[in-house]
């Protein structure tokens, strides 16, 4: 308040203080919250590269002297987790495709074209995305059954493409509504068919738009649990999250700390490295605000 | 222009007969043709986005409907029972249990979310030296998710083995090897704990994204006039952050309501620490009374439903972004 008060000069200098003060604060704070933030998921990758019986003891600063790779070796030579990740890497690659092939053709033709029924299939996706689909996990998996894609990688890709449609229609149409109208008109007085528009002429200026919609589908499907867990029954089909969910409840013996720390860490990778790369267009769709808890 | 050409049928204007009608047809069908085949265009662009949201999202919808209102077992018949499955609903213990379990699960870890994550985001807002870097460090328990997360934890968690007890008691919170995952309490605040560490980078970005917007010469203004920080806070920041801090709350809180993963996998054997969800998959798909577990599932629509209205309506100001 006494702000107000002080000389021109005088404020300036206490500002400049107050700045540098105020800065080493937020270094010390930022950095203390860093750490807590940052530091479980460190702490999980060196426990991965623990010997296995070290990974089942307390933590001591001296185990931190027998890096071993042995937990993954162990992974990747037993065929089951290895096919797991392979499953988890195929089912959410393919739900990323899927889901931004589908919805860049939706919102393609949302947002620039007139058509009967337009508003009534814009509802229905906007209805969609409002049903979480722990909702429908039941009726679903009776569905699924009957059409033979329970126990099926596509069966899975199908269902979470669905989920992640409404998003991905939501985020298209609104990149698609972007775009100037008389870059379509001069298209199509070129002679472009509406396919060689979307291919040739919109794909530099849509490329935001796909890799928010992929981003989503990738992390969504990577780490999905609960519809992999209900629709997936035998071991050479689980994802990863799942087959983590095994090991970690297997009731064979003691459960192998090194393994599934090395598990953790595999299904934790893909993640981190995706958003490092696409953070910016992971922010542009949280901020679209059209996400789903 | 050469596809529309080959389109369009030129035989009335060949025909003798039909000059007039012909020349009529030449200039008005072209463009109504074109209009036409657009529209069709644009509803095939639409159909696989519709049939899959129809197949797997608004048919299961009626279709759990329909089950809700049967007896619905895994095999064998079935007959039409009316409201029953929900009448049983509100007689049931374990299911009245778990709404009330999830309930408070909400309202725990709903605030301290929003707080924590309000304030890394003023925390980070000047965009100062580090702050892109921090941002991203924040977020990042988010990034990974909580299922994967709930397994690190499975195995930290473990009594004499993980790094909780030891960093724990190190600190002077807890004996060496504490069960933090036996009684109820404790595993609740366990899990609520994991919970708000994982979450609160969300509530961080999206408001974020809502303080960017507001315009920095509003604070310049309120300095000269020798505004407080938790004046300025409350007299610019809220009010105009009001759509960022409704979306982030009603995310929040469906994310909450729908809690499944955590306690499914650190909290398995505690009847206990039954959230909603968690009560619809063991009735559904561990005791196959799968009518019944659709039964809630769809209270659960309608639920949430009403609970992002009423946070819209709460927080909707005539100050919009």
């Amino acid at each position: 308040m006494s702000d107000v008060a002080l000389e021109p000069t005088r404020r300036a200098q206490r500002g400049r203080r107050d700045r540098s003060a105020n800065f080493y604060a937020y270094l010390v704070v930022s950095i203390t919250l860093a750490l807590f933030f940052v530091l479980p998921l460190v702490w999980e990758a060196a426990r991965s590269f623990q010997p296995a019986n070290l990974a089942a003891a307390t933590p001591r600063g001296a185990d931190f002297t027998h890096f071993t790779l042995g937990n993954y070796r162990a992974v990747f030579s037993q065929e089951h987790i290895l096919t797991n990740v392979l499953n988890s890497l195929v089912v959410a690659v393919g739900t990323a495709l899927l889901t931004t092939i589908v919805a860049t053709l939706a919102g393609y033709g949302l947002a620039k074209f007139r058509f009967r029924g337009s508003g009534l299939a814009f509802a229905a996706i906007l209805l969609a995305l409002m049903i979480p689909f722990q909702a429908v996990l039941t009726p679903l998996f009776i569905e699924l059954n009957d059409m033979h894609l329970t126990n099926s990688l596509v069966g899975l890709i199908l269902v979470y493409t669905t989920f992640n449609l409404p998003f991905g229609v939501f985020v298209m149409r609104n990149t698609f509504q972007q775009i100037p109208q008389e870059l379509f008109e001069s298209a199509e007085v070129d002679g472009a068919g509406v396919m060689t528009t979307l291919v040739r002429v919109l794909r530099p200026l849509i490329v935001p738009g796909l890799a928010t919609t992929a981003i989503f589908a990738f992390l969504y499907s990577w780490n999905e649990f609960l519809q992999a867990l209900t629709f997936l029954e035998t071991d050479s089909k689980l994802t990863l999250p799942v087959k983590l969910f095994d090991i970690d409840t297997s009731t064979y013996g003691a459960i192998n700390y090194g393994y599934l720390s090395s598990g953790i860490v595999i299904a934790m990778v893909p993640c981190i490295v995706l958003y490092l790369a696409l953070q910016r267009y992971y922010v542009q769709g949280l901020m679209s605000g059209a996400v789903k808890g | 222009m050469s596809r529309v050409n080959e389109r369009f049928d030129l035989a009335p204007v060949l025909h003798p007969g039909g000059q007039v009608d012909a020349e009529r047809t030449l200039h008005r069908a072209p463009s109504s043709a074109r209009r036409r085949r657009k529209a069709r265009t644009g509803g095939l662009l639409v159909t696989p986005a519709l049939a899959l949201i129809v197949a797997f999202v608004l048919f299961p919808l009626g279709f759990a409907i329909y089950i809700s209102l049967t007896n619905w077992p895994l095999i064998g018949p079935y007959h039409y029972i009316g409201l029953e499955n929900y009448r049983e609903l509100f007689h049931d213990p374990e299911f009245l249990h778990s709404v009330r379990f999830t309930v408070t699960y909400t309202a725990i870890v709903t605030l301290p979310i929003f707080f924590l994550g309000y304030g890394l985001a003023v925390l980070l807002r000047a965009n100062r030296f580090g702050s892109k870097v921090f941002r991203t460090l924040f977020f990042l328990p988010f990034v990974v998710g909580l299922t994967t997360e709930s397994f690190m934890f499975a195995i930290e968690l473990q009594p004499g083995a993980g790094w909780v007890d030891w960093a724990m008691s190190h600190l002077g919170l807890a004996s060496a090897t504490q069960a933090w995952t036996v009684t109820h309490d404790r595993t609740l605040l366990t899990i609520s704990v994991i919970v708000i560490w994982f979450a609160s980078g969300l509530t961080m970005l999206i408001l974020t994204g809502g303080m960017q917007g507001i315009p920095r010469e509003l604070y310049e203004a309120a300095d000269v006039d020798g505004a407080s920080w938790l004046k300025k806070e409350l007299r610019i920041t809220i009010p105009l952050l009001r759509r960022s801090i409704a979306l982030s709350l009603i995310i929040s809180v469906i994310g909450s309501f729908l809690a499944f993963n955590q306690f499914f996998i650190l909290a398995q054997n505690n009847a206990s620490l039954e959230t909603v969800v968690e009560w619809v998959y063991q009735t559904a798909f561990t005791s196959y009374h799968l009518a019944y577990g659709t039964s809630m599932a769809l209270l659960l629509v309608i639920v949430i439903g009403i609970v992002s209205m009423a946070q819209f309506l709460a927080l909707r100001g005539e100050t919009e972004l």
